[in-house]
């Protein structure tokens, strides 16, 4: 037997569909097309697995340390010839230790602004006198930089750096490793290091000369801050929680030390190939107060997310906009994200001495 | 002309069973709070300040019509969403007993189409809506003139965006009491879509509550085709705040929600041909 179109019920459709683009012109002009996710470094992606494993060029004969317990299945075989410039770095886990990946950050999009912005605020090429003085190219020849509070690391093609202007005592340290002493000071406060003209470590004397002890191969093997699966995005680190500690002073002491205590170790990633997109993981021993911390992220992000929506404070909404908290084995990880055109409007401002001044 | 005839009857048996001077006396009891209960001496006081030092008692000088602006935004409010929950009260009984055995068949033995009836039905109520929200938004204009000597248009605005609201939260009184002839129901199912209608005109801030992706996705076409009840609530207020009111935005959410309510009585319609009485 034939059903009975049920024409009411096709009409009702219909309608709810008439009904629906009425209301949504309402509403005022539609909002921008979804635009893609920001691509969040959570794990290293096909490009720098084989970026890991075209840096493997110093071979070693010591085992490697082994992975620690937190550590996922994904990353690749412990190498017998390794990086070496994550074999200089340092390794105490109670300092900050961040690397840029400055030759892939010189061209991202972010650092096409960025240098753009300088050469028209300065009117003319700032590299220009570093490539004269030191004669190197800080746009071509820096390919990995090291920060930490004792000192900073270059790796690239540095075999050209002008250090023998430099008024000081050289002192070679162990098969490649030499160190430039300046002769103003005595005892040094600071010295300069170089090891096969791939590496230059500036900074306090033992920093300098442990980190060329570490490429010599002459320190113990302890365990590395920053594994080679984790060298994923174009900057990345390890922060202990104790150096957050320090963001708070007078009365926010205490809070700055109840986060150091629920955060031990913040390990930072950030790609910014495009949008600029930011991945902070927390972890701690106290679980319950990590996660604690984590939800009280959560709520803020999510309050401030509204409060910037009912207020009109763009700026603070687009910040706002993929910012969020998610929770893992043994910590959360904070993601948050600026789309590139964003960034974009905000290097707009950036004029030179003559420019007229930019648009909103 | 069949679908206004019922309108009328409906009318006419409001009238003859005293709905209508039940509407009027309670519309006038509301207004009657309204006046004894607003603490106008604060008010007064306001105005004498403001004849006695050319603006009122703080330091920045300002009309009238602007330092009462929270006043009549505030009212239109009240007229806004009381016409609403005092219209789903006051009007859940109705479909039910219209229904009801010893009624329904009457009007079903008539040479008349059942949507006739559904429509009829809805139109009266709706007139009946419209004309106790004109006269509890024009009682209150009138009392705020008095007391004020400002005539704000704020309140009739609230009046009238509170009949088109009703239309959607009607429809769907008038369609759950042919699934179920319960006035509960009915007048549950009518606060629900108020809810609704608040939550879907405030989509956008709520949106930002979900993380982006599926969620925010299943949210935001859920309640694309709810009709922004509390976006018309804000129509009063502006009017009220002396604000700007576009008027093709105004247009489209009008009748966009006009639409809707024709889409829940169309399911109405499809319930009532298929019901037996």
């Amino acid at each position: 037997m034939r059903r009975r179109l049920r024409l009411p019920l096709l009409a009702a459709a219909l309608l709810l569909g008439i009904a629906a683009l009425l209301l949504s012109l309402a509403e005022g002009p539609r909002p921008a097309q979804a635009r893609a996710e920001p691509s969040f470094p959570r794990w290293l992606r096909q490009g720098e697995v084989e970026r890991v494993r075209a840096r493997r060029t110093l071979p070693v004969s010591m085992p490697p340390a082994p992975a620690p317990a937190w550590a996922s299945g994904d990353e690749p075989e412990p190498p017998r010839v390794r990086d070496p410039f994550l074999l200089a770095l340092p390794r105490d886990p109670g300092k900050a230790l961040v690397v840029l990946e400055a030759n892939a950050l010189r061209h991202s999009r972010l650092g096409e602004l960025f240098v753009e912005c300088v050469m028209r605020k300065e009117g003319r090429d700032p590299f220009e006198e570093a490539r004269r003085e030191a004669g190197i190219d800080p746009l071509k020849d820096i390919d990995r930089v090291a920060y930490t509070p004792d000192g900073i690391i270059l790796f690239g093609f540095l075999d050209r750096a002008r250090l023998d202007a430099i008024p000081s005592r050289v002192l070679s340290r162990g098969e490649h490793g030499r160190i430039y002493v300046p002769d103003a000071e005595d005892p040094p406060t600071f010295t300069l290091g170089t090891w096969r003209g791939q590496i230059i470590a500036l900074g306090k004397p033992d920093f300098v000369e442990s980190t060329l002890d570490r490429l010599d191969g002459s320190t113990a093997e302890d365990r590395v801050l920053i594994p080679e699966y984790l060298t994923y995005g174009e900057a990345y680190g390890v922060v202990p929680g104790a150096a957050l500690q320090g963001l708070f002073r007078g009365e926010q002491a205490e809070l700055g030390a109840r986060i150091a205590r629920a955060a031990s170790r913040i390990e930072l990633h950030a790609d910014a190939m495009r949008d600029v997109a930011v991945v902070a993981r927390f972890s701690g021993a106290d679980e319950a107060a990590t996660e604690d911390l984590g939800t009280a992220l959560g709520g803020a992000l999510a309050l401030g997310r509204v409060q910037a929506a009912v207020s009109g404070n763009a700026s603070l909404a687009e910040l706002l906009e993929h910012a969020r908290v998610v929770r893992g084995a043994g910590g959360f990880s904070l993601e948050l994200a600026l789309p590139i055109e964003v960034v974009e409007r905000w290097f707009s401002g950036c004029a030179g001495p003559g420019s007229p001044p930019a648009g909103p | 002309m069949m679908v206004l005839a019922i309108a009328q009857d409906l009318l006419a048996e409001a009238r003859s069973r005293r709905w209508v001077l039940a509407f009027l006396a309670a519309a006038t009891l509301v207004l009657a709070a309204v006046a004894v209960g607003l603490r106008f001496e604060v008010v007064d006081g306001a105005l004498a300040a403001t004849r006695l030092f050319g603006g009122d008692l703080r330091s920045d000088v300002r009309s009238v019509d602007v330092a009462l602006r929270p006043l009549f935004v505030a009212t239109s409010y009240v007229v806004f969403y009381g016409g609403l929950v005092f219209g789903i009260v006051a009007t859940a009984d109705f479909a039910p007993t219209l229904l009801a055995p010893g009624r329904i068949e009457p009007l079903l033995a008539l040479p008349l189409r059942r949507w006739h009836v559904l429509a009829g039905t809805f139109l009266g109520v709706e007139l009946l809506v419209l004309a106790a929200a004109l006269y509890g938004g024009a009682g209150v204009f009138v009392l705020l003139w008095i007391k004020t000597g400002v005539a704000n248009a704020g309140p009739l605005a609230a009046a009238a965006s509170a009949a088109v609201a009703f239309a959607p939260v009607y429809a769907a009184m008038l369609a759950t009491a042919l699934v179920a002839r319960s006035a509960a129901l009915s007048a549950g199912s009518g606060l629900l879509i108020l809810v609704a209608g608040i939550v879907a005109g405030n989509r956008a801030v709520i949106a930002e509550l979900f993380q982006p992706g599926a969620s925010r996705a299943v949210f935001v076409g859920l309640t694309a085709i709810l009709p922004r009840l509390s976006s018309l609530g804000r129509i009063g207020a502006a009017v009220s705040a002396d604000a700007p009111v576009a008027a093709g935005a105004l247009l489209a959410l009008v009748a966009g929600t006009a639409v809707f309510a024709l889409a829940i009585l169309a399911i109405g319609v499809d319930r009532f041909d298929r019901k037996d009485f």
